[in-house]
């Protein structure tokens, strides 16, 4: 996605479309189960516009059963199917031809590789009948405009990143970003999801996705009020800085060095602070990993299965964490608006908040005062400075991030302004998040960009038809004036409504605003200015663009093509375990990686290791269940929603169970690529075909057969404990992401 | 606003349901039930079969002629003027013939002791109490909260995250939903 056109968020949003999709593109994604509150949406666009829903997906969901067409796909081969209906689209001359030429760049390789995906071979890839894919080529063409929605099915693969470009690349062919009703959104099952990925709770950015650079370290630097050589260190040596850290995929490989990994050291230590790890993949490699670290902190408000996962007895530390409702702040809702929430009671018992316990954490190594400085920083006469001596947490913390993080135009997003909008609710519309009486003016949580505190946020990303100043914006300019004597910039008959500069226009910098937007600045200006619209913080950068009109990241083109990556067009490649091993050889995976994110990664040794489809013949589906989010340790704390899943299980279609004598509700093993194992329940169910099984992946507690009840801390077990699917999940991470293959693996079956 | 008096009822649009408990565990989480005791339920038929599979939520339907009224022995049922049908648990001898008339299997009955013997029946209030003072420890206690007392919208509508289930006067009800048939142009 911000590979493609600048920003990698859902585009539009969902009272978008409810008001204006004509169809909903649903693929990798089951809202019914992930987000329930998504689906409404969903459905009232079918109840009010008569909106088609389209669902595609390995298994017949929940969210399936409420659609006007379901297309059962093979798991993996979600690029093969975009393919085969770019091939119609082109064929029939049904692109958006206008919004290509003058807002896309790269099409012409798009169509090349399309022209290779005829209906009949499209259909031999994905299992879907030409004649579904013909229809709904048919629907996508004739039905304007229609939405793209997907979640974790599309990017926990191996080729991840190239199905998150193919979705995108197929709105751009329909013309339908930037449009009410089109645009993709991409949803997120989680509350903050969107807020900890803005935040860059990663290791290969820091926040706003300012990446590693030198240049990123000095504007945080500046902005946090510390020292840059004192930032530098902090580090065992310089280079570091700039390197991307180990993931949170394949950490594991930096304790066990099973795989060459490039680290100054391996890692001895892990903090473990409101993540699941027991919800990744590889969870033999994680628990041997846990136990050969030299130090294990949890810090969670529930026990995480982690520190159960472990057969270590000594140090080994839980430290009690509060929840949401007992702390203050914002978060970030899956449309990029922001939300104020208030505290409800104080931290309960010892357990403490987030941010205190990073706080103690930073007293103790002796850096608390750098680490909160930030919070006491502000803009004075154009130019950043320590204003205050005190800092109130999640106010200061606040306007720190609105101060800091330009990027993303987070400038509008103020302590002040969040509070105003959370105290007056009663005056935005909930479809078009216009706000009324004192709010009038602003949309409803400011979704980012919302350049300054003026701004009143843009519900909809990349739209010409709206002046920047109310929400509007052409494409980011973000990878270079020209590409192959190319022009990257939008052509002249995209102009932004209301800009004083017609068509494309660069990013905004330093050097180049007197030109392009024919103005003169003062002497004072030109001392205070920053060097581009991404680190300039005296704000006169900005103030010049609101004047203009302009979006200070340009308008730019999309690209379709990514000239750094190994597959400039995204191109089908099988999963790695693939159950055609006849198409392996015709649509291979990349070659073995080297050092991504500080280890290697095999890819095609892997693919090539045996006939894996020979050995383990039924394909593995991973799935969410709707009662248990996530690693599932806080919902199975719940008797209730315990009582609606009391046991791990995977749904299995009755003709392949009596293949192996194993009837409704017996056990069975499921044995991976990987030589791992782990005990089910069949659950005989029609929603999976004879050649897949599925199974939630939000239980932990048993493991490879063995019960690991004794192991959690006295009166912390969960009412429901159960194999993780993730024990089974075969080998295979993304080539960029580094995202774990969760979803296109294989197993063998045995009756237990 | 009707000008009729009210009478209260749910009704759950099962194009709009998609089985994610929420009715359900809220009514529990609500009432403090004991596991097991569903006042609500949810009910998929056709699991999994492409084009068939339909999901639904129900509990008591508050019957305008209940016929589980008719059929206790020891009289132990009443109906409001608004039409909510509750019971005095403290009558009620827990004999089960009410389960039996029931078409809903709405009321339920406590499953511990060694053959499941048969407690007070327990059954959805539509949140609205029973025949003990309003908003008292003692009320709580038997029937759970009483949201209707305080002007408050039955808790399982209230979480319903596709608005897939709705309560109130039959008359609102219906409108709600007939719009929903019209602009769909299906259904119904």
């Amino acid at each position: 996605m911000a590979n493609t056109w600048g920003y990698g968020a859902m585009t539009n949003h969902f009272g978008d479309v409810v008001e204006n999709s004509k169809a909903i593109f649903m693929i990798g994604a089951n809202s019914a189960v992930a987000n329930p509150i998504g689906m409404k949406h969903f459905l009232q666009a079918k109840d009010r516009n008569n909106a088609k829903l389209i669902v595609i997906d390995p298994v017949y969901t929940k969210s399936a059963a409420k659609a006007d067409h379901y297309l059962r796909i093979r798991t993996g081969t979600d690029v093969a199917f975009i393919y085969g209906l770019l091939h119609i689209i082109f064929k029939n001359g049904w692109e958006d031809e206008k919004f290509i030429e003058s807002r896309v760049y790269g099409m012409e390789d798009i169509k090349a590789e399309a022209k290779k995906w005829t209906p009949e071979v499209t259909a031999d890839v994905t299992g879907i009948p030409a004649e579904q894919i013909i229809q709904v080529a048919t629907i996508l063409a004739k039905t304007k405009p229609t939405t793209v929605v997907w979640a974790l099915g599309i990017t926990q693969h191996s080729t991840g990143t190239s199905n998150t470009r193919i979705l995108p690349i197929l709105q751009l062919v329909l013309g339908n970003m930037g449009k009410k009703g089109g645009g993709c959104n991409i949803i997120r099952g989680h509350d903050n999801v969107q807020g900890s990925t803005d935040m860059c709770c990663l290791a290969d950015s820091l926040p706003g996705y300012y990446g590693l650079s030198d240049g990123s370290w000095k504007h945080f630097a500046q902005g946090w009020g510390v020292d840059y050589e004192w930032l530098k260190k902090r580090f065992y040596a310089k280079k570091w800085m700039n390197e991307k850290g180990f993931s949170l995929a394949k950490w594991w490989q930096g304790v066990l060095q099973e795989e060459k990994t490039y680290s100054s050291s391996p890692i001895r230590a892990l903090w473990v602070q409101g993540t699941g790890i027991t919800s990744m993949s590889q969870q033999v490699e994680i628990q041997k990993a846990l136990n050969k670290l030299d130090l294990l902190v949890i810090a969670e408000p529930f026990v995480n299965e982690a520190a159960v996962l472990s057969d270590r007895e000594d140090n080994i530390y839980i430290l009690p964490v509060a929840t949401q409702f007992e702390n203050e702040g914002s978060v970030t809702a899956t449309n990029r608006t922001s939300q104020w929430r208030t505290k409800v009671v104080d931290p309960l018992y010892e357990s403490k908040t987030d941010h205190d316990v990073m706080f103690e954490f930073a007293k103790k190594f002796g850096f608390y005062d750098e680490f909160t400085r930030g919070m006491k920083m502000g803009i004075k006469d154009g130019e950043i400075k320590q204003v205050k001596n005190d800092f109130n947490f999640a106010e200061d913390a606040s306007d720190e991030i609105a101060r800091i993080v330009k990027t993303i135009g987070l400038g509008g997003w103020t302590a002040k302004r969040l509070k105003a909008h959370q105290e007056n609710w009663h005056m935005f519309d909930p479809l078009t998040l216009k706000g009324r009486g004192a709010m009038k003016g602003e949309y409803y949580g400011l979704p980012w960009p919302s350049w300054d505190d003026k701004h009143p946020g843009s519900p909809i990303l990349y739209d010409v038809d709206t002046p920047v100043n109310e929400g509007g914006m052409g494409f980011r300019n973000r990878f270079g004036l020209e590409h192959d004597g190319v022009s990257q910039l939008a052509e002249d008959s995209v102009t932004v409504k209301g800009s004083s500069i017609k068509g494309g226009y660069p990013e905004i910098t330093s050097a180049n605003i007197e030109k392009v937007l024919g103005i003169k600045l003062t002497d004072d200006e030109k001392q205070k200015i920053g060097k581009n619209w991404k680190t300039d913080y005296s704000g006169i950068i900005q103030e010049k663009c609101r004047i203009a009109g302009v979006a200070p990241y340009g308008n730019a083109k999309a690209r379709v093509k990514v000239w750094t990556f190994p597959d400039p067009v995204p191109i089908h490649r099988e999963p790695i375990h693939s159950p055609r091993t006849d198409l392996v050889k015709k649509h291979p995976t990349y070659g073995d990686q080297t050092n991504n994110f500080r280890v290697d990664v095999r890819f095609s040794s892997e693919q090539n290791a045996q006939d894996w489809a020979k050995d383990f013949p039924t394909m593995l589906v991973t799935m969410r269940v709707v009662n248990l989010s996530g690693a599932g340790m806080l919902e199975r704390t719940s008797k209730y929603l315990s009582h609606i899943t009391p046991e791990m299980f995977a749904n299995i279609h009755p003709d392949l169970a009596l293949n192996y004598g194993i009837r409704d509700g017996e056990d069975m093993w499921l044995h991976s690529p990987q030589g791992t194992k782990i005990k089910v329940k069949a659950h005989y169910n029609f929603s999976v075909t004879p050649d897949r099984i599925s199974l939630p992946y939000n239980f932990a507690g048993v493991m490879q057969g063995v019960d690991l009840s004794h192991k959690y801390p006295e009166g912390t077990k969960p009412y429901a404990t159960g194999e993780s699917s993730n024990t089974i999940t075969n080998y295979g991470f993304d080539i960029i992401t580094q995202i774990p293959e969760f979803n296109a693996g294989l197993c063998r079956i045995e009756k237990a | 606003m009707s000008s009729e008096m009210s009478r209260m009822k749910f009704y759950c649009d099962d194009d709009r349901c998609i089985e994610c408990y929420g009715c359900s565990v809220a009514c529990s989480e609500a009432h403090e039930l004991p596991v097991g005791i569903s006042r609500r339920k949810v009910i998929t038929l056709n699991d999994g079969i492409e084009g068939k599979e339909i999901s639904t939520s129900i509990a008591c339907m508050h019957c305008t002629d209940a016929p589980c009224e008719q059929v206790c022995p020891v009289d132990c049922f009443y109906i409001r003027e608004d039409g909510i049908v509750l019971h005095d648990k403290e009558v009620c001898i827990g004999c089960g013939y009410c389960l039996y008339a029931c078409p809903f299997g709405a009321p339920q009955f406590p499953r511990d002791g060694a053959f499941g013997t048969k407690g007070a029946m327990d059954k959805c209030t539509m949140c609205a109490g029973g025949p003990l003072e309003t908003n008292s420890v003692h009320e709580r206690e038997l029937y759970g909260q009483n949201r209707i007392a305080e002007g408050k919208v039955p808790l399982c509508a209230a979480v319903c995250a596709t608005n897939a289930l709705l309560v109130g006067d039959a008359e609102e009800v219906s409108k709600v939903y007939r719009k929903r048939v019209v602009s769909r142009g299906k259904g119904a």
